[in-house]
């Protein structure tokens, strides 16, 4: 996920992703539980059906391997959750198994007597799919009316029992000028907030979804506003010898948008420290980048996160070595997704039009003069190189005898 | 021995932890504090169980680390309190909680 906001890691945080960066471990795990979903949002990248979800039984086992292998984080998503009858089954033995958890959901079926039980099995953030603080413009992406005010209502519940809460923002062309509200609306609850520019193609290719992305210049506005802050901060904490505490923004490395010295010259988290786990079982290196390395119906997650030939080319990977991106200028502005890069570019490798783009807008923003990615620097060169090549055979015809 | 030696300790169960390569880290949820014990701080948390004391425990530590007993009861109760105080712990009434 692209976000706005950068968190900088605790030190104890740092230490963690550079341990599991370092020993492969699987850090923090985002595991969707169902695709079945109570909304039909214009942008979404997955197909609603059920194509036989795991059991109950069967998302225990597959958590008892994570835990196992080192898995700390475990965010669960879909989809919508709430969906699973099974849910507080799944959630306690998470909790019997030592899982920091969170929960992405539209809230739409969060209820008092709910968010009780989620206090029960330890939850400790929810992040909530909110696009716009006007009902219509929000319920016109979700298809269902009144869902804004549903979805709003749910957060003073989470919110009383101490659950951390976070707004999610997907930007889009149909709510792309809401998101002041969004960010209103979040410091009015005093809770914080993510603005997310990435708008994906299916997890099938298919590009659906992309009919609904912002075009990189309407973004403009977006990325010159200097009010976008995002996690307000939080107080320090005392470090001493013997335990060493941090309060910190925990979470996902790739999805709270984590930065730490440990990523240096790999191109994200994605199969280092962290995976997704669909509802199927099918082990991604993340959601975005959908190439399956395994099936926890037919191995073990351990076999698949150590062996898999996949994860193993993905780990290999340096920003350094890219062809294209590893020689741009503006590559400091550019959040580039391997995954996208994958299912837009058709190379795990390439820089792809998207990010060139809003890299070179967020350059011009800092106020780089005309900006522009080696990708399209190398398209000019190639297309000037065409042209000289074209005059040179008009000249040819131009001389030759007649 | 300190007085404070024959109290069992057991895992505040709210916690979110985990042990990954020697270290082990642990999560508040409700204050989304992250804590990091060290080496010998892991090997006492893996053995905190409701069930040791802290003379228990301070026993063990002497057994597997380069320590003498006194050492290792004087650090394992200092462990023990700072622990207790950041609510990692909480005392179990007579011991005898399930691990």
């Amino acid at each position: 996920m692209t976000s706005t906001v950068a968190t900088r890691p605790t030190p104890v945080m740092d230490r963690l992703i550079s341990r599991t960066v370092q020993n492969r471990r699987p850090l923090s795990v985002h595991f969707d539980l169902t695709y079945r979903c109570n909304e039909r949002c214009v942008h979404c990248y997955l197909d609603h059906d059920d194509h036989g979800e795991l059991t109950t039984a069967e998302c225990i086992t597959v958590m008892e391997d994570l835990a196992r292998a080192g898995a700390l984080f475990l965010t669960f998503s879909g989809g919508e959750i709430f969906l699973r009858p099974d849910l507080y089954e799944i959630l306690a033995a998470a909790r019997r198994l030592h899982f920091d958890i969170s929960l992405k959901t539209n809230a739409l079926l969060v209820t008092r007597d709910r968010v009780a039980r989620l206090r029960e099995f330890g939850v400790r953030r929810v992040q909530i799919s909110v696009y716009s603080d006007v009902p219509e413009v929000h319920d016109a992406i979700t298809k269902v009316a009144g869902s804004l005010q549903r979805t709003l209502a749910a957060i003073p519940l989470l919110l009383e029992q101490g659950l951390q809460v976070k707004l999610a923002c997907p930007l889009m062309q149909e709510n792309l000028l809401a998101y002041r509200g969004v960010m209103t609306l979040a410091e009015k609850l005093g809770i914080p907030y993510v603005l997310d520019l990435t708008i994906t193609p299916m997890m099938d290719g298919s590009g659906g979804p992309l009919a609904h992305r912002a075009s990189v210049s309407s973004l403009l506005p977006v990325l010159q506003d200097p009010a976008l802050h995002g996690c307000k901060p939080q107080p320090g904490a005392g470090v001493d010898s013997a335990v060493e505490s941090s309060l910190t923004s925990l979470g996902s490395a790739v999805s709270s948008g984590i930065e730490s010295s440990a990523y240096e010259d790999l191109p994200c988290s994605a199969g280092h420290n962290s995976c997704y786990i669909s509802p199927y079982g099918d082990v991604f290196p993340c959601v975005q980048l959908p190439q399956a390395a395994g099936n926890l119906r037919r191995e073990r997650f351990s076999d698949i996160w150590y062996h898999a030939p996949q994860l193993e080319r993905l780990r290999a990977i340096r920003e350094s070595h890219l062809p294209v991106c590893s020689r741009c200028e503006i590559r400091s502005y550019c959040e580039r997704c391997p995954g996208l890069a994958l299912m837009e570019g058709g190379d795990l490798l390439g820089a792809y039009e998207r990010a060139c783009e809003l890299a070179e807008q967020k350059a011009r923003v800092a106020g780089i003069f005309e900006p522009v990615s080696a990708l399209h620097k190398e398209r000019q060169a190639a297309s000037s190189h065409a042209t000289s090549g074209n005059e040179f055979a008009s000249l040819a015809g131009d001389s030759s005898p007649n | 021995m300190s007085s404070n030696s024959g109290v069992h300790w057991q895992k505040h169960p709210a916690l979110a932890w985990r042990e990954i390569d020697e270290a082990t880290v642990i999560i508040s949820p409700n204050e989304s504090v992250m804590h990091e014990l060290n080496d010998t701080g892991s090997f006492l948390w893996q053995n905190i169980d409701g069930h040791r004391s802290a003379a228990d425990l301070a026993a063990l530590l002497a057994d597997n680390y380069e320590v003498t007993p006194d050492v290792a009861l004087t650090d394992t109760l200092s462990l023990l309190e700072e622990m207790a105080s950041k609510k990692l712990l909480v005392p179990v009434a007579g011991g005898g909680e399930s691990r």
